[in-house]
């Protein structure tokens, strides 16, 4: 048998690198498995970028009052919808890597219809939203359990400038005239600006306004939309009007919350719609209009009542969490009243304890606190709570984006989102036609 | 002793095995639950439905506009990649100073990832910030929606790929352009053909086959688009950008409409065989070259 051929020298360099990346990559797996030696659980939970940041800055204090318990805070993406997809694909999985999910009011009815959460009363008893304002209640409790617990109460409100006008509009009227006579003696470029990108931020528009004309989107007990009544087409038409008469601009087909924001805080409209967070933005931003900036319900038909779409964020427990009481107790933690003054504080979210409403301490610090209440107390807007949510938001997106772009106009396009719902509807329930 | 043919079988074996576990296997799965109803309201299981999700299918007028407009980007990118493409290759065939240089420049925009370059039209195109609407303002022309136009915003999709794309196709014809024999262009050199007639009896006859390849990459990847759109338009302005995938993706993954996105999904794969039939039928009639 001849001897072996010696290993050439490259060969022998690139397995003792090979090795050396091997053991490199092994180290930090081993370094897991020790710490998880030392009786330590965690858990971990899936939150969006803002509100990964804005909870991490109390994760400390977690930590000093939950020894054994490691909480460890996922950062997912900024934007909501690419967060659901994100969530959702990681629960088809069947085994997803987060025993709690930070959701969005109206990803509610889908979740649970998909069997994915775990409800909350049994470890943190039935009685948990009692102490909270009746307006943060609503989209956290179907089928008699407790599914989510609400880290804020947000709404949609109004921004105003505060130096081109003494007092905020309350109707719709009102709205246009102001903007009106602001853009035509030159003060202001636009009058409004919204959200009217093809997302879901505009459903979250488009609900407000059909409710500020005395109509509604969804009809609970026909299980039907109701796009196609006269105060959905009046709703419609005000939008399609602010565009065509320039109050709006036509670039608002492409805004989202943060295109809008941007444009409001550089001084080049009178009003904004948009969420809380907007108002700290907007004040620790240092733009032209700091200082200025007023908030107020959004306006409304006369003789309607106001009313602003529910757009709070809380936490779920997931069903496949191999640590539910632990999950449980951080979920009182991150929605706790300490952490919502802190939020409120720091972010300018709307708490959803009512003693922290009637804190004047916090009143103090953060004055958007006696609107925010005003805000919840006026009934504010749950997206339709069915499963089907995601594909009636779908249908409303593109046919309001197709009237604000001039594709289309106001009639045909509440008709055709009737219509496309209709059809929805019946092919997803099997109902006749 | 072995007969030949069970010889050939064995060897082919494990590439079979492979196609089958992973193409064979879910395209089966998809035609399955194709006729099933698969969603909330079933508890995510799958329940026969007959040829019901078919049925909506045919009635499904978005399903019909997400086609036509799959139809129209592929058509029109993949053409112009082809035409830009083929004047880069010739282009980069040339000797020269630099042309090293040159053809690592040329790859970049197809190295970059989708997603990030996408990002980087959205802002290029945004309106009004953008640096293109910047462009217009300062010639003293009204800033434009090139992605809120839903006549028009198609094309800056277009424009996206062909920017990413072209790289592609042109270094796919430069590996054809380098496999013609040099001394078949002396030839005809020197019996006093032009530039042009090297060209047309030449090289495109020559290129063909790399031409075709190039055709049957492109066709099968842009009909089944999703990332570049997904990140640039989100399928809007009104829907006017949505590609098939995009939509059999949203009925499964966000609406859990499973049984629903299987039908789309199918369909878009019949549609996707149509043109891999066209060139298999093609490549027949092209001169075969003995070798």
């Amino acid at each position: 048998m001849p001897p072996l051929p010696p290993v050439p020298r490259f060969l022998r360099r690139l397995l003792t690198v090979l090795a050396a990346a091997l053991l490199l990559l092994l180290l930090p797996a081993a370094a897991r498995e020790a710490s998880s030696a030392s009786a330590e659980i965690t858990v971990r939970v899936l939150l969006p970028a803002p509100f990964h940041d804005a909870t991490t800055r109390e994760l400390p204090q977690f930590h000093r009052d939950h020894p054994g318990v490691n909480l460890e805070l996922v950062r997912g993406p900024l934007d909501t919808d690419a967060i659901q997809d994100l969530a959702i694909g990681s629960l088809l999985l069947g085994d997803t890597p987060f025993d709690i999910m930070m959701m969005d009011v109206s990803w509610m009815p889908l979740f649970t219809a998909a069997g994915w959460l775990s409800p909350l009363e049994p470890y943190l008893g039935a009685g948990m939203l009692a102490a909270m304002e009746p307006g943060a209640r609503p989209g956290n409790s179907f089928d008699g359990h407790l599914w989510r617990m609400p880290y804020s109460g947000d709404t949609g409100l109004l921004f105003w400038r505060t130096d081109l006008m003494p007092l905020p509009p309350r109707t719709t009227d009102e709205l246009v005239r102001i903007s009106r006579d602001l853009q035509r003696s030159g003060r202001v470029r636009w009058g409004y600006l919204w959200q009217g990108r093809q997302y879901e931020g505009l459903s979250c528009v488009m609900l407000e306004v059909i409710h500020a004309f005395g109509g509604r989107w969804w009809n609970p007990a026909s299980g039907r939309t109701e796009l196609d009544r006269p105060s959905a087409l009046q709703a419609a038409r005000w939008l399609e009007d602010l565009v065509k008469e320039g109050i709006t601009p036509p670039s608002v087909a492409g805004f989202a919350e943060n295109e809008a924001l941007q444009q409001f805080a550089a001084g080049e409209a009178a009003f904004l719609r948009n969420w809380p967070y907007a108002w700290k933005v907007i004040e620790n931003g240092g733009g032209p209009v700091v200082g200025h900036v007023g908030v107020a319900p959004v306006v409304v038909a006369p003789g309607q009542e106001a009313g602003g779409t529910l757009g709070t964020w809380g936490f779920s427990l997931l069903r496949g969490s191999a640590h539910p009481r632990e999950a449980a107790e951080a979920i009182r933690w991150l929605t706790g009243p300490e952490m919502q003054r802190s939020l409120a504080l720091n972010e300018g979210y709307a708490p959803t304890w009512t003693a922290l409403y009637e804190d004047e301490a916090l009143q103090k610090g953060a004055p958007l606190l006696a609107v925010q209440r005003q805000a919840l107390a006026a009934g504010p807007l749950l997206r339709p709570p069915t499963p089907l949510y995601a594909q009636l938001s779908d249908v409303m997106q593109r046919q309001a984006n197709a009237m604000i772009t001039g594709q289309s106009d106001a009639v045909s396009a509440m008709s055709a989102a009737q219509a496309r719902s209709d059809a929805l509807i019946r092919a997803m329930t099997g109902t006749p036609r | 002793m072995i007969p030949l043919l069970a010889v050939d079988l064995l060897l082919m074996l494990p590439a079979l095995l492979l196609l089958g576990v992973v193409f064979l296997l879910p395209l089966l799965r998809d035609a399955w639950l194709s006729l099933h109803a698969s969603t909330v309201v079933t508890g995510l299981m799958a329940v026969p439905n007959g040829a019901a999700n078919w049925w909506r299918l045919f009635d499904d007028a978005r399903f019909r506009q997400d086609a036509f407009q799959t139809v129209r980007f592929t058509g029109v990118s993949v053409a112009l990649e082809l035409v830009l493409g083929l004047g880069l290759a010739l282009l980069l065939h040339r000797p020269g100073r630099g042309r090293a240089l040159l053809r690592a420049l040329v790859l970049l925009p197809w190295a970059l990832p989708t997603t990030v370059m996408a990002l980087g039209w959205r802002w290029i195109l945004n309106d009004p910030h953008g640096p293109l609407n910047g462009l217009l303002q300062a010639v003293g022309l009204p800033t434009f929606g090139f992605l809120t136009t839903p006549s028009t915003t198609w094309l800056a999709v277009v424009v996206a790929d062909v920017w990413k794309t072209t790289p592609f196709v042109a270094l796919l014809l430069l590996a054809g352009l380098q496999s013609i024999p040099v001394d078949l262009v002396e030839a005809l050199q020197l019996e006093g053909a032009g530039r042009l007639t090297i060209l047309r009896r030449l090289t495109l006859p020559l290129l063909a086959p790399w031409i075709a390849l190039a055709l049957l990459f492109r066709i099968a990847q842009s009909l089944g688009v999703f990332d570049l759109i997904q990140v640039l338009t989100g399928g809007g302005p009104a829907g006017s950008t949505e590609s098939l995938a995009m939509y059999a993706y949203r009925q499964s993954l966000r609406f859990l409409d499973f049984g629903y996105g299987a039908t789309v999904l199918m369909a878009t794969f019949l549609l996707l065989l149509l043109p891999g039939v066209i060139w298999l039928l093609l490549q027949n009639r092209l001169p075969r070259r003995t070798a």
